[in-house]
């Protein structure tokens, strides 16, 4: 059921969140101020690894102002578990406050309360805690030894969870291979780094015996469980609120344990209890993604030809599980997509998280892709090299072209432009390629132009959680939507928007619907308790499964209004069209009635209504996303030009191609490309979080851990095609990750091309680029 | 990520300003933009108990006798922007303040702050040390003119006695027929060097006849590349020879090798700057 | 506790404050002016960014204490509640945001600059503009949105004559 004629839809709208964001009137989780509110300061674990023998809290004693203090002592037992369901996966807690035992530094040890945020951190700085040092794990071939310190009773060695996948006949390609490439690929640690960090304020009622617990988080309903559950309150007895949000980009879309944490501390000390995370908490203590190695064999024929593929994936998972798609989400991922857009029937993955002393991985954009992609895209340019092919018709040759397509692990890919995105990028880079090559016999300055192709499996449906058998079941999105009696319309949504313009995309689905303007549309989010249960905005579904949600609750709304209106005009139904605020006849002009009149009747002047039909206008949708997901796919083109004495690598021109089926907002869509392709190309060149080897953070702060700035960014192209699928009511796909897929594969495709050399890993800063031209000012 | 406590004093004059550092003494520090000193601040990893603010002193001047410029610590990096003296006199100079930091940064940041901090890569710093600046320190016990090449000890180490402040930077203004440049090599712009060269040049009949350069990223002071500089002498300003003198220095240099960058990755990077930036500083002589 | 008197978007107050106040915090918490937001804590993102005496000043690096008598800016005072600059405007035509939380200091930081090309009669180039906005992180928009929004100010008001 499509409106009739879609206008909102596609429309380049300017959005309706902007006004309060640009006059600095938005609510983030700092401008949340409750009277006799206290501040949290957390006293974190300053080593990697080690028992803790005291945490010694009198020195609190001297103070002139009250403090309240906590340690693990007084939080035993409250913990976040994330396991899945294996026998293979060793199980982990983390706990709230550390118990005994630190293993990350950064490690929450104790929390000091106080009515002032500044006293807060004097006041936490006399807690001192005496540690005895164990054996640091630091990386992943020592978390691979099996006589390496477990870290935690019970556990064999540090291998977490190892699994496997497969599909096809592996020894029949391997048989008929005439190329066997086989390469190792190395993808750094980073951290997210929304510019607003985390935060939480929580606050218990004693009189309603209602917790409200308002959250940076994209997931305010998960919170609300996971509260419920650890700490035994009725579901309707907490409203968890996400307020404005800051940036998200997955960081936030996990369940932290200082969430759980700061509502307990709320009921414990009767109080309004205030955590605002500062950047070096962020950076060492939140989240961390992409620590991955790895290594993949590929059998190809004689013509050039993909057979089959295996790989062997690591991930250095650092020290706990993050909830809700724990430790296995990562490396499994990457098993699952490495297949990608290409058409081979034999494949087999091998993959594993290993547990060391850091802080632990979790769901950053794109969520373990940019690293399988990097490999995959990887190793396409150094199979073409080896084989003497051209890179894109190598892929040409190998791409999906028929659809729908079963791939070697049973997913369904739905109809894609995976060919013609290739060709299209091709032809916009063929300049850059022609002066890229001529540039290869200079010894001073060399161009490179490198490309990725890759889709994106979006909007995953519940039988893909189901299949993991991670905590969190499902991934639906649902929607409440109710026209008042005046017209306008409000959607409660279960997504929470926190920068990808909802509050408007959702109005133009509502308003396409309806017939009425999307300035007519009221979208509001983030609060549990006006809003229906969902997973929240992450995955890449806000577009498929919100809107498909909105779109759904809507139809149902207008239908009514259809059945109410022919009733009135004394038409048929399927006659009746909704379009600028009217009802009309179609064919009949001069025979409407006003929608607004319509939305009066349905909920005032009742008599007029027809009869046996209820008074009303409201409807709740939810869509679940299709059983294998969307897939979206696009091609990165990267163009650098390197100072091969310096190392020095200017990022001259980023092309993208990109397939999201419907397009529901081109300004909205051509941001988040742009935002993730940026984000992309820190992976690539830019950010890389370091340990030293006893796991000391090394890049605490902006200083040290680099993120893209404008100048070093060009003009990011972006090209669409539209391929709607038929998966999902809008035809949309969802599109959110995309953008920060690709860029670490083409970014590095294009230095190899540049130098005429292999790359194996990322960050490719400067001294990295330096490295790998060394052979060139040999040369010379 | 806040500061501990401290007080908080305004200096009305320099003489204020001196009577209370001379009383604080190491617990002590004076305040001018801040850009380097609140950062350390607000992480604790700096602590005095006392910030004596300097902001409303008469020290934000540029001025010169025609022997010697004087700048006054207060002076904004922007300042020198669009200062006839700086551009006809001191090229490099001009040149390295490009690189400091971001326009906020520019716009806030001082001279005395900025050598007071003596980050190892400070702009400012290496420009110091390039011209042979003298570093004028004033306290309770009177006047102290130390040298560029004496002032900075280490990374955040100065020859400051506590009690000290720096009022102003003189350097000696270069002939006529003299020019330079900087360039520098970062991560992004605007970040901390990873190396940098400043070169300054006095030629005379299409020969060098005295160079100077200073290299920031070799070690955690700027520091002079003497073989190099003596080796210029009398050389032609073609600057065919500009990478043996690279060379020279290049391999007299012991960088440290971090998480950062390599010591293999800066001295190569310092022998290529080195080698670029007489050229450089040749070719704008050339040009005049 | 040390006396102090900010005039803050026209408002003038005087209070007593912590020499260790950061400013951000007291522009937060006495004035009332969420717009002003804390990125980093040590000035290396600009979302604070806010104008001392008309000069764009990172409000995190600064105390309140060393404001006693000085005229303050926050985005408060640019547009008003409905945003009408000009160069909020572009931001919103242009798609120059999406969370919002560093957009505030992005708006301090460019306001003078688009201030300036106007008074030089021109229009920067790309890399002009990027380098005016180099010490402020966007992690959202890729920067592409915000050049587009100068580079739509600067010619609004260079066509308009104003």
């Amino acid at each position: 059921m499509k409106a009739e004629r879609p206008r909102h839809i596609g429309a380049r709208i300017q959005r309706f969140e902007d006004i309060r964001l640009l006059s600095g009137s938005a609510r983030y989780i700092d401008d949340i101020r409750l009277p006799d509110m206290l501040h949290l300061n957390f006293v974190r674990a300053e080593t990697a690894h080690a028992n803790i023998l005291e945490v010694d809290t009198s020195g609190l004693a001297d103070l002139d102002f009250p403090t309240w203090v906590f340690t693990g002592k007084d939080t035993a037992g409250l913990s976040m578990k994330a396991h899945q369901d294996y026998p293979e996966m060793q199980y982990s807690e983390q706990p709230l406050l550390a118990e005994g035992k630190v293993r990350f530094v950064g490690e929450p040890v104790a929390v000091v309360l106080a009515e002032d945020a500044y006293k807060a951190e004097d006041a936490a700085e006399l807690v001192f805690v005496d540690y005895d040092p164990l054996p640091v794990v630091g990386n992943m071939a020592q978390a691979r030894d099996p006589e390496s310190t477990p870290l935690f009773e019970g556990w064999n060695g540090n291998v977490i969870v190892q699994r496997q996948m497969k599909g096809g006949d592996l020894e029949a390609a391997k048989a008929q291979a005439a190329h066997v490439i086989r390469r190792t690929y190395r993808t750094q640690r980073q951290a997210g780094v929304p510019m607003e960090g985390r935060g939480v304020v929580a606050s218990f009622d004693k009189a309603t015996r209602v917790l409200t617990v308002w959250s940076s988080t994209q997931m305010p309903h998960l919170v609300r469980t996971y509260i419920s559950e650890e700490l035994g309150l009725p579901e309707s007895r907490i409203r968890v609120v996400a307020p404005d949000v800051g940036g998200g980009f997955g960081v936030k879309g996990q369940v932290f344990a200082d969430e759980i944490l700061v509502a307990w501390l709320a009921m414990q000390t009767g109080r309004p209890v205030k955590w605002i995370e500062n950047r070096r908490e962020h950076l060492i203590a939140s989240i961390h993604a992409r620590d991955h190695e790895h290594t993949l064999e590929a059998y190809v024929s004689a013509d050039g030809r993909l057979l089959g593929l295996t790989a062997d994936i690591t991930v250095d998972n650092g020290a706990y599980s993050t909830y809700p798609f724990t430790s296995a989400g990562e490396p499994g991922m990457v098993g699952k997509v490495l297949p990608g857009p290409y058409d081979f029937q034999a494949y087999e993955a091998t993959f594993r998280a290993v547990a060391t002393n850091k802080c632990a991985i979790g769901t950053y954009r794109g969520v373990a892709r940019p690293s399988a992609v990097f490999s995959q895209e990887r190793l396409m340019d150094d199979i073409a090299a080896e084989l003497g092919l051209d890179p894109v018709e190598f892929r040409l040759k190998n791409i999906i072209r028929q659809f729908p397509y079963r791939n070697v692990l049973g997913f369904t890919y739905d109809p894609g432009s995976y060919a013609e995105a290739l060709e299209q990028i091709r032809e916009l880079v063929a300049n850059d390629v022609a002066e890229a090559k001529a540039s290869h016999a200079c010894a001073k300055t060399r161009i490179g132009v490198g490309i990725a192709c890759f889709i994106e499996q979006t909007a995953h449906g519940t039988p893909d959680f189901t299949r993991r058998r991670v905590p969190i079941e499902t991934g639906y999105i649902a929607a409440r939507l109710d026209m008042s009696p005046d017209g306008e319309v409000t959607i409660d949504l279960g997504l929470q928007n926190h920068g990808q313009g909802l509050e408007t995309t959702m109005a133009q689905v509502a308003a396409d619907a309806l017939g009425i303007g999307p300035e007519n549309v009221f979208v509001r989010h983030g609060d549990t308790m006006t809003t229906p249960y969902s997973v929240g905005t992450w995955g890449s579904r806000g577009g498929p499964l919100g809107g498909g949600a909105v779109h759904i609750a809507a139809t149902k709304i207008a239908d009514k209004l259809r059945a109410i209106a022919s009733h009135l005009l004394q038409a048929k139904p399927d006659q009746i069209e909704l379009s600028d605020g009217k009802a009309s006849v179609r064919d009949k002009p001069g025979s409407f009635i006003e929608i607004r009149k319509l939305a009066r009747i349905a909920q005032r002047n009742v008599e007029q209504l027809p009869e046996g039909m209820t008074p009303g206008l409201e409807a709740h949708a939810s869509l679940d996303g299709p059983a294998d997901g969307s897939y979206a796919n696009a091609v990165h083109a990267a163009v650098v030009e390197i100072d091969i004495e310096t190392g020095k690598t200017k990022l001259r021109r980023f092309v993208v191609v990109e397939d999201c089926g419907t397009i529901l907002n081109p300004l909205v869509v051509d941001g988040q490309v742009r935002g993730g392709v940026v984000q992309g190309i820190g992976s690539a060149m830019f950010e890389h979080f370091i340990y030293d080897e006893e796991c000391q953070p090394l890049t605490t702060s902006f200083a040290d851990y680099l993120m893209p700035l404008a100048p070093e960014i060009p003009n990011i192209e972006v090209h669409h095609i539209e391929t709607p699928t038929p998966l999902t009511p809008l035809g949309a796909k969802g599109l959110g990750e995309g953008g920060a897929i690709g860029p670490a594969a083409a970014i590095a495709n294009a230095v190899a091309n540049a130098l005429g050399v292999s790359v194996a890993s990322t960050p490719l800063n400067t001294n990295a680029v330096w490295k790998l031209a060394q052979h060139i000012r040999d040369a010379n | 990520m806040r500061p501990a406590s401290f007080e908080y004093h305004r200096a009305t004059s320099l003489e204020h300003a001196l009577e209370l550092l001379a009383e604080f003494g190491e617990d002590g520090r004076p305040i001018a933009g801040g850009q380097s000193l609140v950062p350390m601040m607000n992480f604790r990893l700096a602590r005095p108990g006392h910030l004596v603010d300097i902001n409303k002193l008469p020290l934000n001047s540029i001025e010169s006798d025609g022997q010697m410029l004087r700048i006054g610590a207060l002076t904004r990096h922007i300042a020198y922007f669009d200062n006839p003296l700086i551009a006809r006199h001191f090229p490099a100079f001009l040149d390295a303040v490009h690189y400091i930091g971001h326009p906020t940064i520019r716009r806030n940041g001082s001279i005395g702050g900025s050598i007071s901090h003596a980050d190892p890569t400070a702009e400012l710093a290496a420009v110091c040390v390039l011209y042979d600046a003298e570093i004028i320190a004033r306290s309770t016990a009177g006047e102290r003119r130390i040298r560029a090449g004496e002032f900075f000890l280490s990374a955040y180490v100065t020859a400051l006695e506590p009690g000290e402040m720096v009022v102003g930077v003189e350097l000696p203004v270069p002939p006529s027929s003299s020019t330079g440049s900087f360039i520098e090599l970062a991560e992004r712009s605007g970040d901390f060097a990873t190396a940098a060269i400043g070169v300054s040049i006095e030629f005379s009949s299409g020969r060098i006849t005295r160079a100077s350069i200073v290299c920031s990223g070799a070690d955690l002071v700027p520091i002079r590349a003497r073989e190099a500089e003596d080796f210029l002498q009398g050389k032609p300003l073609d600057a065919a020879e500009a990478s043996e003198a690279a060379r020279l220095f290049a391999t007299s240099i012991d960088p440290v090798d971090d998480h950062i960058a390599s010591a293999d990755y800066r001295r190569g990077l310092i022998g290529k700057l080195t080698q670029r930036a007489i050229e450089a500083a040749c070719n704008r002589a050339l040009d005049k | 506790m040390i006396d102090i008197t900010l005039e803050v978007n026209g408002v003038t107050k005087t209070l007593q404050v912590e020499p260790r106040r950061l400013l951000a915090d007291v522009l937060r918490e006495e004035f009332r002016l969420s717009g002003v937001h804390i990125g980093c804590a040590h000035g290396a993102c600009g979302c604070c960014t806010v104008h001392l005496d008309g000069t764009p000043r990172l409000s995190c690096l600064t105390f309140a204490a060393q404001c006693d008598g000085a005229s303050i800016r926050t985005v408060e005072s640019i547009g008003g509640p409905n945003a009408e600059h000009m160069l909020q405007q572009a931001f919103k035509s242009e798609h120059g945001l999406q969370c919002g939380y560093c957009t505030p200091g992005f708006i301090m930081t460019l306001v003078p600059f688009v201030e300036e090309m106007v008074g030089q009669k021109r229009m920067p180039n790309d890399a002009e503009i990027r380098e005016a906005m180099s010490g402020n992180i966007c992690r959202c928009t890729g920067y592409h949105g915000i050049v587009a929004a100068v580079r739509k100010a600067v010619g609004t008001r260079l066509e308009s004559g104003v």
